[in-house]
């Protein structure tokens, strides 16, 4: 098993964007000058879809101001110069919490899915919620946290209690076996964890009465489902279908992630903010490895962590290859949604030109939700968005792997979600009308 | 500073280009040419090496005389033309292979609007033009009868250049599958299809098995453009292939002329069959 270091070393500047959720900013609660201590709150906010900034460093507010985040767009940060923390921090859990108490918990620690959604949202987003799914199906991600496997699962069960929610499922990936063994040998409560593999209709409901447990692992396919995927995630693991603009909560699920139930945990029985991340480098580094960071952490200081570049770099993405997001500088920080960072050499870049399509089905036979994306981009590049609607363009869940495997290097995904965009414009203008 | 390249996801993808495509069914085709080469010696030579020169050349003045891109170099004007060579018969005089071949690029390919966009595969566009320009010339000195299996091997009787070897159009078509150059529905539904109704109707399958019906199952049914994409399309798609060659094989008398104008056919059909057999996406339903 990797030993997951903590990244310790104190950056030059740490950059905290004031919204690292999908919801509302954050409104800071800190000015220039001001010093600031370990966990204190930085940014607050009202509204219902909130996740409160908290800092993960002790130091000196040098600036309040727009920087650069990972999601390619700037954002109102806290930047810090941090120092030593020259007193321990006092963080003191609550014991004996009642269910209502974890809620609010949650809430305060400011945790937020790998989707951006708030966690304590989640547990408790208004339809009755009977499972929810940890969705552990990216390895690198998993694999990280393995050396936290009892506090991830203490923390997941604490998610249950807290949401009131009667069963659990963890999904693996099938190929991923360093981590499906992990999770063999995990006890809960005394009891080894049931691991089972998804066979055919054999659901996750099949397993719950089969083993008499309201926790069960589930080995999935090969396949990592992607905030996208949900849907798709909840077929597979449940059996429960959605169409099209429904969401898993519809059919009494929730989905949360790997590191929220450790967070979750921290926050819990720690008493501690959501401070820091398990973060995976990969790529044309020195030395790849996964870390501890803690937010707002530059992704150069990370790299320098892995021994810097490796020869001279060209690319640098944000959480995953095939749909996370290109920046143009390292200064960008770590934030609550960045898990793995891939690093590309220059002469990795790909640079290939688009050709028309051959109609050679490829991006047809690699479609996880049977589309014809070949057909629906055309007719994207033509305008024609209401045939894309007929070819299920709105059912596209933009994984990337049509565009991946296509040999005229078309901008497939790029096509949809446009074609995509239009769709539902046109639909709300359609809405629009009906209310007059 | 360092720069770093911005572009959307996904930021990996396959090795594999429509350049490697062409090239890698150019690469099976030259070693079937090189096989009909032992049989029929400088003619056939010569008749490949006009059909692509007639190609090629047509889609440089082409692209030339547009201002378009040149692409020439993507392959797909060689493999037409050498396609086309392989389905004429050695002894057509060499300045007909490259009408043939400038016919395919400039009528059957670029008329059409140029790669992906045609809907008849260009070779048997410019097959079916040399036939009724010129059908003496297009006439094989024999129809191949592959009755023993020394015949797969090396045909004497071939009848079009592709004939003299049909094991060797096998061989190079299962590793093109096998590596994901072509995809398996089409030439499986295509080949079960056609063996299975010709035992029916009592047909012998030495007039089947030869070159140019192989040719057809692994080269020419598998024309991407010309084919449905939806996967059942495709299967449907081959099945229909099969029953063409047969009927038209079955009541012609030879499966040379059978397979290609059945194929010519299929490709008629293919939008049609595409449409109708669209698949129903993972919990979709259509935008109203
Ligand atoms: S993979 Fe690319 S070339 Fe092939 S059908 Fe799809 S869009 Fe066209
Ligand atoms: S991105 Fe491509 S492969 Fe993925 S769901 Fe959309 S159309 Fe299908």
């Amino acid at each position: 098993m990797s030993d997951v270091i903590k990244l310790n070393k104190l950056p030059e500047r740490v950059i905290l964007p004031l919204k690292q959720h999908d919801g509302i900013a954050c409104a800071p609660l800190v000015k220039k000058g001001d010093e600031v201590h370990l966990g204190q709150k930085l940014g607050d906010c009202k509204g219902s879809e909130l996740a409160y900034i908290h800092s993960p460093y002790c130091g000196n507010v040098v600036a309040v101001e727009a920087r650069p985040a990972p999601g390619g767009k700037s954002v109102l940060s806290v930047v810090l110069e941090p120092v030593e923390c020259t007193e321990a921090p006092e963080f003191v859990p609550e014991k004996e919490a009642p269910p209502s108490r974890l809620m609010e918990i949650i809430e305060a620690a400011g945790i937020v899915e790998y989707y951006e959604k708030p966690t304590y949202k989640i547990l408790k987003p208004g339809p009755l919620i009977d499972t929810l799914i940890l969705n552990a199906t990216f390895p690198l991600i998993t694999r990280a946290y393995l050396p936290f496997l009892d506090k991830v699962l203490e923390g997941f069960q604490l998610m249950l209690e807290a949401g009131g929610i009667s069963k659990g499922v963890i999904v693996l990936r099938a190929d991923d076996k360093e981590s499906i063994q992990a999770f063999k040998k995990a006890s809960l409560n005394g009891k080894p964890l049931p691991v089972a593999p998804i066979i055919g209709k054999r659901h996750a409901d099949y397993y719950f009465e089969d083993t008499d447990s309201d926790l069960i692992a589930l080995v999935a396919g090969k396949k990592t489902y992607t905030p996208t995927m949900m849907n798709l995630l909840s077929a597979d693991v449940m059996g429960r279908s959605l169409p099209l603009g429904y969401k898993p909560e519809d059919v009494h699920l929730s989905i949360c992630g790997v590191k929220s139930a450790k967070a979750v945990y921290d926050a819990i029985k720690e008493g501690k903010p959501y401070l820091e991340n398990a973060v995976t480098i990969t790529g044309a580094v020195n030395n790849p490895k996964s870390l501890f960071v803690r937010f707002g952490t530059p992704v150069k200081d990370v790299i320098e962590a892995c021994g810097g570049y490796r020869g001279e770099p060209g690319k640098l993405i944000i959480n995953g290859s095939m749909g996370g997001v290109a920046v143009y500088t390292d200064e960008v920080p770590i934030v609550k949604n960045t898990t793995g960072i891939v690093v590309q050499a220059k002469e990795e870049v790909l640079r290939d030109e688009a050709m028309p399509c051959i109609h050679c089905a490829r991006c047809v036979d690699a479609c996880p939700v049977n589309l014809l994306p070949g057909r629906i981009a055309v007719m994207a590049d033509c305008g024609m968005y209401e045939k894309c609607g007929e070819y299920y363009a709105l059912s596209c869940i933009e994984c990337g792997e049509c565009a991946a495997v296509c040999p005229a290097k078309r901008h497939l995904v790029q096509l949809i979600r446009y074609s995509k965009l239009q769709l539902q414009k046109m639909n709300e203008a359609k809405n629009a009308e009906v209310i007059e | 500073m360092t720069q770093f390249t911005i572009s959307p996801p996904p930021h990996r993808r396959s090795k594999i280009s429509v350049k490697s495509l062409m090239y890698g069914r150019i690469a099976a085709l030259l070693i079937v040419g090189a096989a009909s080469l032992l049989l029929f010696g400088t003619p056939a030579l010569i008749n490949i090496l006009a059909a692509i020169l007639g190609a090629v050349g047509t889609e440089l003045v082409i692209q030339l005389a547009f201002k378009q891109k040149l692409t020439i170099s993507d392959g797909n004007a060689l493999y037409l033309g050498l396609l086309l060579a392989l389905i004429c018969p050695p002894t057509l005089p060499a300045w007909m292979a490259f009408v043939g071949g400038a016919f395919a690029i400039g009528v059957g390919k670029h008329a059409f609007g140029g790669i992906g966009s045609y809907m008849f595969h260009p070779s048997l566009t410019a097959w079916v033009f040399l036939n009724l320009a010129w059908a003496q010339n297009m006439l094989p000195e024999s129809i191949p009868i592959t009755s023993e299996f020394s015949d797969l091997l090396y045909e004497t009787g071939a009848g079009f250049l592709t004939d003299v070897s049909p094991i060797l159009i096998i061989l190079t078509g299962l590793i093109l599958i096998a590596t994901k150059f072509i995809e398996w529905r089409i030439p499986l539904s295509y080949f079960l299809t056609t063996v299975i109704l010709a035992l029916f109707l009592g047909e012998d399958p030495s007039y089947i098995m030869q070159g140019t019906f192989l040719l057809g199952v692994f080269f020419i049914a598998t024309e991407t453009a010309t084919t449905p994409v939806t996967k059942n399309g495709r299967l449907v798609y081959g099945i229909l292939c099969g029953v063409l060659t047969v009927t038209y094989g079955y009541f012609a008398g030879n499966y040379l002329w059978g397979t290609l104008y059945a194929l010519l056919l299929s490709n008629v059909v293919a939008p049609y069959i595409e449409v109708k057999t669209l698949p129903t996406p993972l919990g979709g339903v259509l935008n109203e």
